[in-house]
């Protein structure tokens, strides 16, 4: 293994409170899916890392489903940030709040 | 116990019919009502002679599980698709089969959200038919919960009176009911250590120590009494009765309710018999109680379908009190009491079901002098009212003599009083037919037709399976025994 | 190969059944063809009677044929015929009523709508009755009492449309179910103790010894229940008197003559298990008793005319059971046996008044002309004389052969009470007739063409008047010759009863009191109903009191409608329903509402921003990792 798993680990780190920074701070929908998906990425980092670190493949098979949950995730999220658009007019959350 | 990779799945083909129909129906476009209902009639009625079919190759002399299937599944968490049937779920096989055939002809007049019904319908059969069959824990659980979830959507869209609330009241008692059943049965693989579902390997005597059985035991018990309208449970089902449309009650009371009760005997006192012995007198006393309010409820009620759905808590009493005698005959009683009335409340709710589309009432003040504008519906009626009694030569008094027998000799005082709701039960069946059926003709009624030969065909099956086995009982009783036996005989005492 | 005589019963007992199946299934849009094959098939059922008769009537044994028709664990219920002279010598009742009762209603019924379906349920009770005649076992013999009562309830309820006649079939079926519980629960009894429900194991001796004497006793009184109901014996009575509300000849067959009677027949059946307890008989003789003179007091203040042989049937069958439960068997099956024949006749003569009047009041019958319908008056006045026990009618021979039974008890009481019961009986019965005969007014005579114009504007085809006719003269015969047979039926009966019959003793004055009081009531009815200036009033109306506690029927049917009211249907039923609703349900609803409300108050912690929330989660998070893993 090149590079260490603590270096994976901090990596992976640093991006699941890059995600978490962004879902929780911009005040915009789509921007808080992006970090959504950032910090699932980190978690995919560090299954990768795991799985390279132990040699088993549940890591990697975790990751697939990573991708795939998250890809689902990001349509059916986008399509409700459609709806909420058309709903609001805009894409800001504190608009939803309003309408309850 | 043998698996034959030759021998044709007769068990498996009758669920394969089901999820053909069900498939089919899902094919075809939702205007087309006519073909949807010949469809739907196709593959149940060939779902009925596929459960008549095994009826008669059930080989009584050997008696035991046949038919056997075995498909591992799951190996790793000893999950295996395993069916089979015994003496007692082949009556409910049969049973569900007559149900579901004549359920759908009954829907014939239906026009509102014509394929969505009967695909619900099917898939909610499938559930039923998979339950009474399957001998591996977790898919009798699986099988469970796909029977429930459509009776919701079926009562909600399709119901009548009160039908949101009734739906979620049915909804929310059945899921507590499987709120209880999963853990029993996680509990019991959990302890047997055996790494199987199989209820087959669970099932050996020495395997659990009886406070394990009596644990068990009392979660299934109330698991799924809770679906056989045991006192104090059974508030939802008189309400899902009358919410419910007409094949979905027939379904529901005919047959679902039978799941409670089958669901207490397969699982609750083949897996936990020291559980069994140790609460049969709880049992027996929720069973009476059942019994006598469930008649004196009735006796107030002013709708048909609410008389029907308190009758049924009362004559689900009465196999409560059949399992509850630890007994040959008892057991016997119990079976055929739960097939008996599965056939009787169908009848009756079809009957009641083709008033209420001609009249739009159920209310008893509104109906009277039927006979004189529908002899044969309201004939269908009365047929239905005196199987209820408990008239001899019906097939209910015989399920019911037996249970009664049975129960003198454990609990006289209960049977006493068992004996004794007999008359209010008269009294209540007679004031519906006195309501409904008779009196003056009724001039808002006249313009009415009776039944026409075609849609007839569904009561005068059921009218026929009731005499069939209210005269020659002995057709049901020689098979059930054949499963009564040997579990008694290998009873621990 | 199947011997005769069991091919003969078999016929004779499944003809009925397979007349009922056609006609309900097949043929109900062809009433006179139902008529024709149900008349045949009972016809069968006499023919195989008769013929069943003649084969074993001097046989000592016996004949039993039985198959297992179910088996569930250790119960085992037989199926098949029991032949001994008790039960051939009902089956050729019950068939010959059945026949002529059949035939007489081709006549009473034409051109009822409903005529299939009354004749379909005829032949159903005609199937039910002879098989309850012929079981071998007391199951069998439940399963077939129930349906004796169904074809009972169905056929009360005939005229649907009449309300009092859907109230009367619902009341008498409950009502004998009332009985039938404690019948069944006295078969479960006896099945928990002796293990069989064979009539001929139980009538033996040794059946004693399976039981204690306090259980034995209490089984007896059970099944005696199931009689009660069943013949409408104190103080389950009520239902008999409104029963007549159904078609005439329902009455004259059912409620009269032979279902009634089957709870006669069953204590005649079971009569060596009965009389080994003492004590039940007793309480047996006590309620004969107390029915008997119940019924007859009704009796004398009802003007309707079905309704006073609706009570002195009630009163006749308490008088059986008095002959059986004092110790007489043959007393018991011989009035049984010409009771069925004279009443039988008498119901139908009322029948033709009915049908031709149009009225049920026997004032109204003697004031338009009552009289001048010669062969039913005669034939009624005949059987009347029959019921009051004038010799040399049958009912005088089997009234004498309860009295004497009677008197052979040591306390004279029961003696007493049937000789008042003969009093009253012959007063009540010549009552009727005497009215009828010599109505008070004569608008009869001084208007005939006016009432003949009116009696004959539904002008019957001859026919029907002659099938009518028909029966009443078969029937005569054997209200005037039966008793001359005395003798024959009493060997011919002792020969099927294991135990000896008690010689009674022969008492030279007892029938001369006892047809002295039957001809003191006589009297009183003739100088109270029937010279020139009667005042047509009977000693027992006068007062206000007595007439309405006899009207009221003693008020039992206020104390039942009270209770049913009160107690079953406001109160019971109503903590039952009310119990549902509220506590039960109100449990329920009110968990539901709880939760609902406390997902409210929770979900005001929901209603920040979402990603505050989000914040919120992830600080939590942070917060527990940090506090566990650090």
């Amino acid at each position: 293994m090149i590079v260490p798993f603590n270096h994976v680990l901090v990596l992976s780190g640093l991006l699941f409170f890059l995600g978490l920074f962004c879902a929780v701070v911009r005040r915009n929908l789509v921007m808080i899916l992006l970090g959504l998906e950032i910090m699932l990425n980190a978690a995919a980092v560090a299954f990768v890392g795991a799985s390279l670190r132990w040699q088993l493949m549940d890591g990697q098979a975790l990751v697939v489903f990573i991708i795939a949950v998250a890809a689902s995730e990001v349509s059916v999220g986008l399509a409700l940030v459609m709806a909420a658009y058309h709903r609001t007019g805009s894409v800001d959350p504190r608009q939803l709040e309003q309408d309850g | 116990m043998h698996i034959s990779p030759t021998a044709f799945p007769w068990l498996s083909s009758i669920l394969f019919c089901c999820l053909g129909g069900l498939i089919t129906i899902l094919l075809l476009p939702g205007r087309r009502h006519q073909e949807i209902k010949w469809v739907s009639a196709f593959f149940s009625g060939l779902t009925l002679v596929l459960t008549l079919n095994l009826f008669l190759l059930y080989d009584q002399r050997v008696g035991g599980l046949q038919f056997v299937e075995r498909v591992s599944w799951i190996p790793s968490l000893g999950i295996t698709y395993f069916n089979g049937i015994d003496g007692f779920s082949l009556p409910m096989l049969l049973l569900s089969g007559i149900v579901f055939f004549t359920a759908v002809l009954t829907m014939w007049e239906l026009e509102h959200r014509v394929k969505e019904f009967f695909a619900l319908l099917f898939l909610l059969v499938t559930g039923v038919f998979g339950l009474f069959m399957s001998l591996d824990l977790f898919f009798i659980f699986v099988w469970y919960d796909v029977s429930l979830f459509p009776m919701y959507l079926l009562i909600a869209i399709w119901g009548s009176t009160r039908k949101e609330y009734g739906a979620m009241k049915l909804t929310l008692y059945l899921l507590a009911g499987s709120a209880l059943i999963l853990p029993g049965i996680v509990y019991l693989v959990v302890q047997s250590g055996l790494q199987t579902f199989d209820l087959t390997a669970l099932m050996r005597a020495d395997l659990f120590s009886p406070f394990e059985q009596k644990l068990g035991f009392f979660l299934f018990y109330i698991g799924f009494g809770i679906l056989a309208g045991v006192w104090p449970f059974h508030t939802w089902s008189p309400v899902g009765h009358v919410a419910a449309p007409t094949a979905v009650s027939m379904v529901h009371a005919g047959v679902l309710m039978k799941i409670g009760a089958f669901g207490i005997l397969r699982l609750g006192i083949f897996l936990c018999p020291l559980g069994w012995l140790y609460w049969a007198p709880l049992m027996a006393l929720l069973a009476t109680i059942g019994i006598v309010y469930g008649v004196f409820a009735g006796l107030r009620q002013t709708d048909i379908k609410y008389v029907i759905g308190y009758s049924s808590v009362s004559h689900m009493g009465i196999v409560g009190l059949g399992l509850a005698t630890v007994s040959v005959e008892g057991l016997n009683g119990a079976v055929f009491q739960m097939f008996a009335h599965g056939i009787m409340t169908a009848l009756f709710f079809s009957a009641v079901g083709y008033i209420y589309d001609r009249t739009h009432t159920k209310a008893l003040d509104e109906l009277g002098g039927l006979s004189h504008t529908m002899p044969v519906a309201s004939g269908y009626l009365v047929i239905a009212a005196l199987t209820g009694i408990g008239v001899p030569c019906l097939a209910s008094f015989w399920a019911e003599l037996t249970v009664f027998i049975a129960s003198f000799r454990v609990y006289p005082l209960y049977a006493t009083l068992a004996v004794a709701a007999l008359v209010v039960s008269a009294l209540f069946m007679l004031r519906v037919l006195q309501r409904t059926c008779y009196g003056p003709p009724n001039e808002r009624l006249a313009h009415l037709g009776d039944v026409s030969l075609g849609l007839g065909l569904p009561r005068m099956i059921l009218v026929a399976v009731i005499l069939l086995f209210g005269l020659f009982p002995a057709l049901m009783f020689e098979l059930i025994q054949t499963a009564s036996i040997p579990l008694l005989n290998g009873l621990p005492r | 190969m199947m011997d005769i005589s069991l091919a003969a019963a078999l016929t004779g007992l499944l003809a009925p059944l397979l007349a009922f199946a056609l006609i309900m299934v097949l043929l109900r849009g062809r009433p006179h063809l139902c008529a024709g094959l149900s008349i045949a098939a009972v016809g069968l059922s006499l023919g195989s009677a008769l013929l069943l008769l003649a084969r074993h009537g001097a046989s000592p044994n016996p004949l039993e044929y039985s198959v297992q028709w179910m088996v569930s664990g250790d119960l085992a219920v037989g199926a098949g015929v029991f032949l001994d002279p008790l039960s051939l010598l009902m089956m050729v009742v019950v068939a010959l009523i059945c026949l002529l009762v059949q035939i007489y209603s081709l006549g009473y019924m034409a051109g009822d709508p409903g005529l299939a379906r009354y004749y379909g349920f005829m032949s159903l009770f005609a199937w039910a009755m002879l098989s309850l005649t012929l079981a071998p076992n007391l199951l069998q013999l439940y399963v077939f009492w129930e349906l004796v009562g169904l074809s009972s309830y169905l056929l009360i309820g005939f005229w649907f449309e009449k309300y009092s006649a859907t109230q009367a079939g619902k009341k008498a079926f409950v009502m004998t179910r009332l009985g039938d519980v404690a019948f069944l629960l006295g078969i479960l009894l006896v099945l928990a103790h002796l293990g069989n429900l064979g009539i001929r194991e139980m009538n033996t001796a040794a059946v004693a010894a399976a039981f204690e004497p306090s259980t034995l006793t209490v089984a007896i009184l059970l099944i005696f229940g199931g009689i009660v109901g069943k013949s409408a014996q104190f103080p389950l009575l009520t239902w008999l008197p409104d029963a007549m509300e159904g078609p005439t000849p329902v009455s004259a067959l059912l409620h009269s003559a032979t279902m009634v009677a089957a709870g006669v027949y069953l204590f005649a059946r079971l009569y060596p298990f009965f009389s080994l307890s003492p004590t039940a008989m007793a309480v047996c003789l006590a309620v004969g008793t107390i029915s008997m003179l119940l019924a007859a007091t009704m009796a004398m203040v009802t003007r309707d005319i079905k309704q006073v042989w609706a009570y002195s049937t009630i009163s006749q069958l308490g008088f059986m059971l008095m002959g059986l439960a004092s110790g007489s068997y043959f007393a018991g099956v011989f009035h049984l046996t010409t009771h069925a024949g004279f009443k039988a006749l008498l119901f139908l003569c009322a029948g033709v008044f009915i049908h031709h009047f149009e009225t049920n009041d026997m004032v109204a019958i003697g004031r338009a002309g009552g009289r001048r319908q010669l062969i039913p008056l005669v034939c009624m006045t005949l059987a009347a004389a029959a019921l009051a026990g004038l010799p040399p009618l049958s009912g005088f021979f089997s009234k004498e052969a309860v009295m004497a039974a009677l008197a052979a008890q040591p306390n004279p009481i029961w003696l007493g009470a049937g000789l008042l019961g003969a009093f009253l009986t012959a007063y009540y019965a010549f009552r009727l007739i005497f009215l009828i005969w010599f109505p008070d007014r004569v608008s009869a005579e001084t208007a005939p063409e006016n009432t003949d114009a009116h009696g004959h504007a539904h002008a019957q085809p001859r026919w029907q008047v002659l099938v009518m006719l028909v029966p009443l003269v078969v029937l005569a015969l054997p209200t005037l010759g039966l008793g001359g047979l005395q003798t024959h039926l009493m060997s011919f009966l002792a020969a099927g009863l294991t135990g000896p019959e008690p010689v009674l003793p022969h008492l030279p004055w007892l029938p001369l009191t006892a047809s002295g009081c039957a001809l003191a009531g006589l009297i009183l009815a003739w100088f109270e109903f029937g010279r020139r200036r009667a005042p047509r009033i009977g000693f027992a109306e006068r007062s206000a009191f007595w007439r309405s506690l006899f009207a009221e029927r003693w008020y039992i049917d206020r104390f039942y409608r009270a209770l049913v009211d009160r107690v079953i249907d406001r109160g019971l039923a109503r903590l039952c329903a009310g119990g549902d609703r509220h506590v039960i349900d109100g449990a329920v609803d009110g968990l539901g509402r709880g939760t609902v409300a406390s997902g409210k108050a929770v979900s005001g912690l929901h209603r920040i921003m979402i990603q505050h929330r989000l914040g919120t989660m992830f600080a939590v998070i942070i917060f527990l990792a940090l506090y566990f893993f650090i």
